[in-house]
């Protein structure tokens, strides 16, 4: 738990300094406009905080940055790290894909004996292949929920979801004390927002 | 290859079981055909071992070097499989042994073996979950790791203890990681509605959530003393009536602190409210607060440089200078 307030420190500064940046440049955003703001900080804050250790982070900065006005406060953000530079992405996601690839052929080799194996004794057979199936079906899932988890197996999928779980937590933590400091700040002084 | 095959009819494989074997071999190890394949050449035995869930197999001697290869693998990994029974250690020894034994002897013996075998292949005939050994291990290996991950999801997924399947585990992961995204999503969407001048203001709330945490109990921050009454402080419940009792006592100190656009010290001192919030839902922060107020703290002395911007002479600005 130490990491975790660590992360929470870390995340806190960027997503303010972010908050920060992007919200000086427009001065007039609608709420939709200023949620998504919001929420990019808080997501890149997020994943820069974790300093380029875990895939899942560098996924979702390197999908931040496809957007061309995001790619500013990204680099600001991030300030002088080196490690979530673009060149480091491109070989980590081709390998990935490799990967995947390489994996997809085994997977369609693998077929011909499943469906031969469906062919044995119904019980034991069909059972394990339904448990393979469903674990299977989820890990699909949680591949699709997990940033840059496409390109991943299934143990560091696992190890990705699980960092990725501790940093939400840390996110939403942060940000719920901080809505809840603004609205207590609300209450209390309405006119200083005015 | 169908003679081995009707021997082992008569141990009564899952002819699927080969097929799957032979499947998954050919498809996933194109160069391992020794392992999982009755191989014509030589006489094939499918060794079964006891209490594990892998299967070896187990190639006779032959001329080609990757059968050698095999057998030894074979060998190997049945010596590190715990729980064989007596006759099938003493069949692997047999194997291993009769790796430099001709093909004769080597086939009498695994005839001999084989029909020893054979009521221990028909006991464990259900255990078989992977084709060959050092796949098998590989195998094992990797769910070993998995399921000590899926020990340590247990203990951050909420509400997991009684699940004990892969799938299960997978479900409430994925409901988890669902549930904190939209939570993600919700309190942004409130931070946007709630703070209509979000920009400068979010210095604003947060120097107004520092003085109110550390303006009242702190009158000389960086006091060691007054640390650790801090800390003694905030390691009970009280911590929650703490936050009310910030707000009243510094409501009237709002007006002074009102002028600050600093951003001071902004992501540390937030932190204590940020922790105070959350000693509610996550009551196994307490170990690690004092160890965020300390860190919290020992930077208070390097707030004067980071905060730039100061302008006026607020009392806060003074306490942090001072420092």
């Amino acid at each position: 738990m130490h990491t975790s307030s660590k992360l929470t420190k870390e995340f806190t500064k960027k997503w303010v300094k972010g908050l920060q940046i992007c919200c000086s440049s427009k001065k007039n955003m609608d709420v939709l406009e200023r949620k998504k703001k919001i929420k990019l900080c808080a997501d890149i804050a997020l994943a820069s905080a974790k300093n380029a250790t875990t895939s899942w982070s560098i996924a979702l900065i390197s999908e931040a940055k496809k957007e061309g006005e995001n790619e500013i406060l990204v680099d600001n953000l991030l300030g002088p790290e080196s490690p979530f530079k673009q060149q480091k992405t491109i070989p980590l996601m081709s390998a990935c894909h490799k990967r995947v690839r390489s994996k997809k052929i085994l997977k369609r080799s693998c077929s011909v004996g499943q469906r031969m194996k469906k062919m044995g004794p119904p019980k034991s057979n069909l059972a394990i292949y339904i448990a393979k199936t469903l674990v299977k079906k989820r890990t699909q899932v949680l591949q699709r929920l997990v940033p840059g988890g496409e390109s991943m197996d299934e143990f560091s999928l696992i190890k990705e979801a699980l960092d990725y779980i501790l940093s939400l937590r840390v996110q939403v933590d942060v940000m719920r004390s901080l809505a809840h400091a603004a609205e207590v700040s609300n209450q209390s002084d309405p006119n200083v927002f005015g | 290859m169908f003679t081995t095959h009707s021997r082992l009819d008569a141990v009564k494989p899952d002819p699927g079981m080969d097929a799957y074997w032979a499947g998954l071999d050919g498809g996933a190890f194109g160069d391992q055909l020794g392992y999982g394949y009755i191989n014509p050449n030589t006489n094939q035995r499918l060794l079964t071992l006891g209490n594990s869930t892998s299967v070896s197999v187990s190639v006779s001697v032959s001329p080609k070097k990757r059968k050698g290869q095999s057998l030894q693998v074979v060998s190997d990994k049945e010596k590190k499989i715990k729980g064989c029974s007596e006759g099938e250690s003493r069949t692997t020894n047999q194997n291993s042994n009769s790796k430099e034994a001709s093909t004769n002897t080597s086939s009498k013996e695994k005839s001999k073996v084989s029909e020893v075998q054979k009521p221990d292949y028909i006991h464990v005939r259900a255990r078989r979950g992977q084709a060959t050994d050092s796949h098998s291990l590989a195998e094992r290996v990797r769910r070993e790791k998995i399921s000590e991950r899926m020990k340590y999801l247990q203990d951050l997924v909420p509400g997991c203890n009684k699940i004990t399947g892969k799938a299960g585990m997978l479900d409430e992961i994925i409901n988890y990681v669902q549930s904190l995204q939209k939570q993600v999503e919700f309190l942004s969407m409130k931070l946007a509605t709630v703070n209509p001048g979000l920009d400068f203001n979010v210095d604003n709330v947060f120097t107004k959530e520092i003085f109110q945490t550390s303006t009242s109990e702190f009158p000389a921050l960086g006091c060691s003393s007054v640390d650790s009454a801090y800390y003694q402080l905030n390691s009970t419940d009280q911590v929650v009536s703490y936050c009310g009792l910030d707000m009243g006592i510094n409501s009237a100190e709002m007006g002074l602190r009102r002028g600050i656009s600093a951003p001071i010290s902004v992501p540390e001192t937030f932190m204590d409210s940020s922790c105070f919030n959350q000693i509610q839902p996550t009551a196994n922060w307490d170990a690690d607060l004092q160890n965020l107020y300390k860190m919290e703290f020992e930077q208070v002395t390097l707030i004067p440089f980071q905060s730039h911007q100061f302008t006026g002479s607020n009392e806060g600005s003074n306490m942090k200078t001072e420092t």
